[in-house]
């Protein structure tokens, strides 16, 4: 949990004089599995939480009375302080309280009583859509994912035996799979009849993957064969999740949607209404908003009913992102692209089953609430993530994934009296091992009436993150890119001339070229410039609108530090590196990264070697120039002209150590477990030539973001409008 | 005399050609047509089986259009002038150049006397093998189910084994079977409760979808390329080919898995099963032999089509209530499968109705699924009797070829010479709706056409056609030798299950009477034919009218029959006679009257539309016994011997044998119930006891032998519950106060209550 502002002004008057937003950046997951970021466990079912709040018991309550109370530092109730804090009944002995974690750890997690729960904790269920209509068996889809999802079986979560898996197999009609614990053969109903949902038997749809283990597998062994014949070209993914939804919705968990096509029959049947000559202008933005209201709608069905949906996309032309990507938004769960996949490039195949296996193989939590709790005075006012707000400052999820992170916008109703504030982030839920938990992060800033202390504390990672939020929010509520665009150059300069205004007297000159900002909100400027020319806002018709969509869902759902990558990326120098990069380090043993530089255009030279990195994408651009030396030592190949372009896998070059250290760059720039942050995401690796394909070319050169491009300001260009404004 | 030498000239009209008619000779005008009461009419066996070969492999020599009647024994020809005659239009045709040597010494077979019926065998091959098509109820408690899978897996042991087969399986839901898919079990699934269009059945099952990539692994060698990619292949494969799959599909099936409360009945979608059925033949194989078999083991609950609700204190629809207009399904249901039997019997295709169940299943209501398209219906308590299992065989039958004993999308054509005109039929069939100078102006049964549509036929698949005399005048006499002749020309072209199509023609003259009264009509009237047609036309008009009005309709009839056959002096009954080949009749009737076939209350609504789709399908042999069913009485040193129909036949030391066609009763009088109790015939020394029990059994089985469906076989002893069986078809002519139906009255008075009624009938008839 982080916060944009660090040190809280008191009053509303005093943040709003700031123009800085109050926000927080939650992430209470901070990798896919529970082994690699324990978090203290109180187990003894003893949650002490305030009578009126409501919030729960922290490190930063008073004790009163002896120890026999505590005062709440939310609302400043006191309470009693459960006898258990000091006496374990059942060892009949004195127990010490300062031992508890929750009066230790700022993060910590409790074991639920029975009152936390409204129904029995449900089991894990995952059912799988899996698209088989003709182009989703032709590019490999279909074999793929089943292969992937057959040698993912162990990796599933199911400690407790109770996990159950489904499969419903599309195309213009529904294939349900019926499987037993006594029977190795699936049993294949189709239904076609999409009008109305129905189920063409009460059960053995959704069964434990334990007791039918080998009826799984031969099915999953069996899908390719079973449908490598197909011609059918029709999806009817709406109706099939409508039935899915039907079959799931009596337990809750999550529908998995593999599918490489647009849904055009049935249900929430979608158009394809991409026109390129759209793009770029007004009405790009209308493509960028939901198609049929049908995918909202439904959302909110399955939210309600403990429903979760992840969409895995991968067609090869217009497939409406926009539109299908609500299921995930509204349910906890994510959409993964994939545009134009092959199972023929390994690349594709290796990206896909990579992270499709670690999507399934993690801890998510099922049934879950986030609520945010705060010292009086402060509120919860707007909530951004993929989840569905359910009542004023509750958000529901169906299922509550490790890899994203949230934004809690908070106002200052009254004035803070004291001289810190709390706020307190319980996400209520159920492990995918049936148990009920509330993981509780508490967090406390000083409060201030001075602007240069707001300023000062000001975090610009959690600001761009938030006006991040803030500019999908625009564009998906129909605000338009435009307008998203201009309200974050206009923020900006806002910042800007508040500081020069209150903070500096007016003075002009200083670090920025003659811009001065505050040294640890100077990011904001280079951040913001790249924000605006992210693939997800530019101002361009070259983007298709599904690339953008998807970059959209990722702005809106990455969790900060893969965020700031993401808008930003890094760049590094690899020609060049000092020797020790690329190496594990002598201590830690990890893996050096040379410096990052500037993304300009500026820095590449011709016979250079560089990674730029956003996290999504890595790009090896060799210059046009590299001499044979240097090619045959990273691409074990005589000369530049013989190096292949394009998506690819770094081959290993024996006896080369720049080979190894290349490879060991590009690797250690795509570990996130190094950043705590949960992530599932394999980059896909482009070798680009300076003297290649120019499309490639231009590609990489978007992500150099102080170069001018494409209708969009270089930095210079940007500073120059920046001071023009500020001073104006 | 004369009557016996009639009726063994009829019977032997009857082995060769498969007709009887009511009466022989025709009236020579309209208004002595008139006067019969009892219609001219031809209980046809267009399948019968001959004793000599009669199959020729040759095309038939057909007149010019729109007469395009076959050449027949009773053709002029003129071999000189190499012309025929056509006897039905009168025109003129030139015979076929192969036919320039033809003469007296080498007439061709269908020119021949003794060959009035040919069947030609004609060079068009079926589109497809016959087709099966199971649909199969499984809503069944699991031994029934059993059973029945276990009957339906033996079938494909009896099927040719290019027959194309298929299965649908049904109960909260129905299900497709692709047995043509073989990387596992695989089914299409309909909702039970939505009326779905032809179309979006076969949208559903794809079968209009552009094409499923023949698979290669599928082709059979031999196979006809359209066939292969025709694709309903993926549903209704060869038995040789699926066998594997249909018997594991079969293996397989399993109760339907919805749940059903305790007060509930299991949700069964046979209307959507049905209709998923005919929609899936009529894409692709219209008018190509086919049967649709559904196992019923249940009413219809769920969807259109549904004959009781699903809660069981809901009881299903008795006669009283359809009396009472008490019934809440019935007229939508009947509607719903109307239409679908229209549409199945349009497309050529059979549906058999197989009820393996103690309660109704609704066959009243389903009916003429197998009324309009020549289908069995089998009437069983469970599939796990003998009595389904071994009528569920029978079917399959075989001829010497090896051939299935059964006809496909069978049509029937009737010409007429210009004295007679074609009114109806009446039997399991559809019109076709063609006009020809032979359809007449008035109607019975199903008229206004020449030609019916009959899709299912066997060797014993009998129809009832009426005829009209047109002529106005007298018959104006030639200078001719012999009287003239009336002629009936029957073509009936069908899809042999050999997978040739197959035209049987058969060709019957009749006598035109003489001048006004001629007494040759009276004698050529066979009574029981007479009795046999009437009986249907009764049931034709009970289905639309009221029973009452039936029943006065019959009254009316023999009365009328009476009166203008019967000699008798005014105001004195007992002055009353009838010619020997009428005096049967007027027992006919009275049984008829008394009959389940017009008495409805006795049995359910089920029941009545299985015993008159019957009576609808049978000879007249088989008919009359429908009819009056016979008793056979068995005593010590005595051969068997028929008994009256009567209650006196009820003697403690008799043994009675009676046949009603559906039942086959063993009635053991007072004495041999007590000693066969004892057991007497297990001991030494009651040898003929023993004999005597055995006796009827031995007859009982030789009737049950050939009998289609089986009758149900009860075995009963005096006092017994089972012996009102028995009792509901005698006369009772020993009732009086205070005697029960138990006690035996050695000494009863023997009248026959017919006899009495009839008395009464002339006593009102002369006042
Ligand atoms: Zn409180
Ligand atoms: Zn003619």
């Amino acid at each position: 949990m982080r916060s944009t502002i660090n040190a809280v002004p008191t009053t509303n008057s005093l943040l709003k004089k700031s123009k800085l937003p109050f926000a927080l950046i939650i992430q209470p997951y901070t990798s896919l599995h529970d082994e690699e970021s324990p978090v203290p466990l109180v187990s003894d079912t003893v949650i002490s939480r305030c009578r009126r709040c409501r919030s729960y018991i922290n490190p930063y309550v008073t004790f009163l009375d002896h120890g026999h109370r505590w005062r709440c530092n939310m609302c400043n109730l006191t309470n009693d302080v459960p006898q258990a804090f000091d006496w374990d009944n059942a060892q009949g002995k004195q127990v010490d309280r300062w031992q508890r974690p929750e009066l230790n750890y700022s993060v910590v997690e409790f074991i639920a009583p029975q009152e936390y729960m409204v129904r029995p904790p449900q089991p894990l269920v995952y059912l799988f859509l899996l698209d088989v209509s003709f182009a989703a068996v032709q590019s490999g889809l279909l074999a793929t994912s089943a292969r992937t999802i057959l040698e993912s079986l162990d990796r599933i979560p199911n400690a407790d035996k109770r996990t159950r898996l489904g499969f419903i197999c599309v195309d213009s009609a529904l294939h349900y799979f019926c499987m037993t614990s006594d029977s190795l053969e699936p049993n294949m109903l189709v239904v076609s009849d999409l009008e109305e949902p129905f189920l063409p038997i009460p059960g053995d749809l959704l069964v434990p993957l334990d007791e039918c283990r080998e009826a799984i597998e031969n099915l999953l062994g069996k899908l390719q064969d079973m449908f490598h014949n197909t011609q059918n070209g029709g999806n009817c993914m709406g109706s099939a999740l409508k039935s899915a939804h039907k079959l799931i919705s009596p337990i809750g968990g999550k529908i998995v949607v593999l599918t490489a096509s647009l849904p055009t029959l049935g249900a929430g049947k979608l158009e394809l209404r991409e026109d390129k000559k759209l793009l770029g202008t007004s009405k790009e933005s209308g493509l960028l908003q939901t198609a049929n209201s049908f995918y909202k709608s439904f959302a909110v069905e399955c939210s309600k009913s403990q429903v979760s949906v992840d969409m895995f996309l991968f067609s090869a032309s217009y497939q409406d992102v926009a539109s299908l990507s609500n299921l995930p938004r509204y349910t906890g769960g994510q959409t993964y692209f994939y545009p134009g996949w092959s199972a023929a490039r390994s690349e594709d195949a290796f990206k896909f089953a990579k992270e499709f296996s670690d999507h399934l193989s993690a801890e998510i939590a099922l049934e879950a609430v986030m609520r945010v709790r705060a010292t009086t005075g402060l509120r919860m006012s707007t909530f951004y993530g993929n989840f569905f707000n359910r009542s004023s400052d509750l958000c529901a999820f169906p299922a509550f994934p490790r890899d994203q992170g949230y934004v809690v916008e908070v106002a200052i109703d009254e004035a803070l009296g004291k001289s810190f504030v709390c706020m307190q982030t319980a996400v209520l839920h159920t492990t995918c091992n049936g148990e009920r938990r509330i993981r509780v992060m508490t967090l406390a800033l000083p409060t201030t009436q001075n602007l240069a202390d707001v300023y000062a504390g000001a975090d610009q990672v959690a600001i761009t993150t938030f006006f991040s939020h803030k500019a999908v929010e625009k564009v998906l509520s129909g605000g338009g890119l435009d307008a998203a665009r201009d309200a974050l150059q206009s923020k900006l300069i806002e910042l800007m001339v508040t500081y020069r205004k209150e903070l500096t007297g007016g003075a002009v000159g200083g670090g920025l070229g003659g811009l001065q900002f505050s040294s640890n909100l100077r990011g904001l400027v280079v951040l913001f410039l790249a924000l605006i020319k992210h693939v997800g806002l530019r101002k361009t018709a070259q983007i298709p609108t599904d690339l953008r969509s998807a970059a959209l869902c990722l702005l809106s759902t990455l969790p900060a530090t893969l965020l700031i990558q993401y808008i930003h990326p890094r760049f590094y120098s690899l020609h060049d590196m000092p020797e020790y990069c690329g190496l594990p380090h002598p201590e830690t043993g990890e893996i050096v990264l040379p410096q990052p530089i500037n993304l300009s255009s500026e820095r590449l030279l011709l016979h250079g070697l560089y990674l730029i990195d956003d996290g999504q994408t890595q790009f090896l651009w060799v210059g046009g120039q590299a001499v044979p030396a240097l090619i045959q030592d990273v691409f074990g190949v005589p000369g530049i002209e013989h190096v292949k372009v394009g998506k690819t896998t770094m081959r290993v070059v024996e006896e080369s150590q720049m080979n190894e250290r290349v490879r060991n760059v590009i690797e250690k720039s795509r570990d996130k477990r190094g950043r705590n942050v949960g992530s599932v995401v394999v980059p896909n690796l482009y070798v680009v030539r300076g003297d290649g394909e120019p499309s490639l070319r231009m590609w990489a050169g978007t992500m150099l973001i102080e170069d001018r491009s494409d209708g969009g300001l270089s930095m210079q260009q940007w500073l120059g409008m920046l001071r023009e404004k500020v001073s104006a | 005399m004369e009557l016996e030498h009639l009726k063994d000239q009829w019977s032997l009209i009857e082995d060769t050609d498969g007709v009887r008619l009511s009466w022989n000779v025709i009236p020579s005008s309209r208004l002595e047509a008139s006067r019969l009461v009892v219609p001219i009419g031809v209980l046809y066996t267009p399948l019968k089986e001959k004793t000599e070969n009669s199959v020729v492999q040759y095309e038939p020599v057909a007149c010019k259009a729109p007469c395009r009647a076959v050449l027949n024994p009773y053709c002029t020809v003129d071999v000189r002038a190499k012309l025929w005659i056509c006897p039905f239009c009168l025109q003129r045709n030139a015979l076929p150049p192969h036919y320039k040597d033809i003469g007296p010494s080498s007439w061709p077979l269908e020119l021949s006397p003794g060959f009035s019926t040919i069947e030609y065998k004609l060079a068009r091959p079926a589109p497809a093998p016959p087709i099966f098509l199971f649909v199969v109820d499984t809503c069944q408690e699991e031994d029934s189910l059993k059973a029945l899978k276990d009957s339906l897996i033996m079938s494909l042991s009896l099927l040719p084994s290019t027959t194309l087969v298929g299965l649908i399986t049904y109960g909260t839901m129905a299900q497709v079977h692709e047995l043509g898919y073989t990387e596992c079990a695989k089914s299409y699934v309909f909702r039970g409760n939505k009326d779905y269009t032809a179309k979006q059945v076969q949208e559903m099952l794809g079968l209009l979808a552009p094409g499923v990539r023949p698979q290669g692994a599928l082709v059979m060698p031999g196979q006809h390329p359209q066939q292969r990619m025709n694709p309903s292949s993926r549903f209704l494969l060869p038995v040789q080919q699926c066998e594997i799959e249909l018997t594991n599909a079969l293996e397989q099936l399993q109760k339907d898995p919805w749940p059903v409360a305790n007060d509930k009945r299991p949700l069964r979608c046979t209307g959507v099963a049905m209709s998923v059925a005919v929609g899936l033949l009529e894409t692709s194989f219209q008018n190509t032999g086919a049967r649709i078999m559904l196992f019923a083991g249940g009413p219809s609950t769920e969807g259109p089509g549904l004959v009781v609700g699903p809660e069981l204190r809901e009881p299903i629809r008795s006669h009283h209530d359809i009396e009472r207009d008490n019934i809440k399904y019935y007229k939508k249901a009947v509607k719903f499968y109307d239409t679908l039997a229209k549409r199945t019997a349009n497309n050529g295709h059979i549906i058999d109705i197989f009820a393996g169940c103690l309660d109704q299943v609704g066959l009243l209501e389903m009916k003429s699924l197998a009324n309009s398209t020549g289908g069995h219906m089998i009437l069983t308590d469970s599939f796990t009797s003998s009595m389904f299992r071994q009528s569920f065989v029978k079917i399959f039958d075989k001829d010497a070829q090896d051939n299935l004993l059964m006809g496909f999308n069978a049509s029937l054509e009737v010409l007429t010479t210009k004295e007679l005109k074609v009114t109806g039929l009446i039997g399991h069939a559809i019109s076709m709706n063609k006009k020809s100078t032979s359809v007449g102006e008035t109607e019975c049964g199903i008229g206004n056409t020449c030609s019916w549509k009959m899709c299912g036929i066997t060797p014993t698949t009998s129809v009832a056609t009426y005829f009209e005399v047109t002529t106005q005048a007298g018959p104006v006499q030639h200078q001719q030798q012999g009287p003239q002749k009336a002629l009936i020309q029957f073509l009936t072209y069908y899809q042999h299950s050999s997978g040739q199509f197959h035209l049987r023609v058969t060709t019957i003259g009749r006598d035109l009477s003489g001048p006004a009264g001629d007494p040759s009509i009276a004698h050529s009237f066979d009574q029981e034919t007479a009795a046999v047609l009437m009986a249907r036309i009764a049931v034709f008009k009970a289905e639309v009218d009221d029973g009452p009005d039936v029943l006065r309709w019959v009254d009316r009839m023999l009365i009328r029959l009476c009166s203008r056959f019967a000699d008798y002096r005014k105001d004195d009954p007992s002055s009353f006679r009838l010619e020997k080949n009428f005096t049967l009749y007027p027992q006919f009737m009275f049984h008829l009257r008394r009959s389940q076939f017009l008495q409805v209350f006795n049995n359910s609504p089920d029941e009545t539309a299985f015993y008159r789709h019957v009576l609808n399908r049978e000879d007249v042999g088989n008919s009359l016994i429908m009819i009056q069913p016979t008793l056979d009485s068995y005593t010590f040193d005595q051969p068997s011997r028929p008994v009256l129909l009567d209650s006196t036949s009820i003697q403690p030391n008799h043994i009675l044998l009676l046949d009603t066609f559906f039942h086959i009763l063993i009635f053991h009088g007072e004495t041999i119930a007590e000693w066969r109790k004892i057991g007497y015939q297990d001991q030494e020394g009651y040898e003929n006891f023993k004999e005597l029990l055995e006796a009827p059994k031995e007859d009982a089985r030789e009737l049950i032998g050939d009998r289609f469906p089986l009758p149900r076989f009860i075995v009963c002893d005096a006092g017994g519950s089972q012996a009102r069986f028995l009792l509901s078809k005698l006369n009772p002519s020993t009732t009086h106060q205070g005697t029960t139906w138990g006690g035996v009255p050695q000494n009863a008075q023997t009248i026959f209550t017919d006899d009495v009624s009839l008395q009464t009938f002339m006593e009102h008839l002369m006042k």
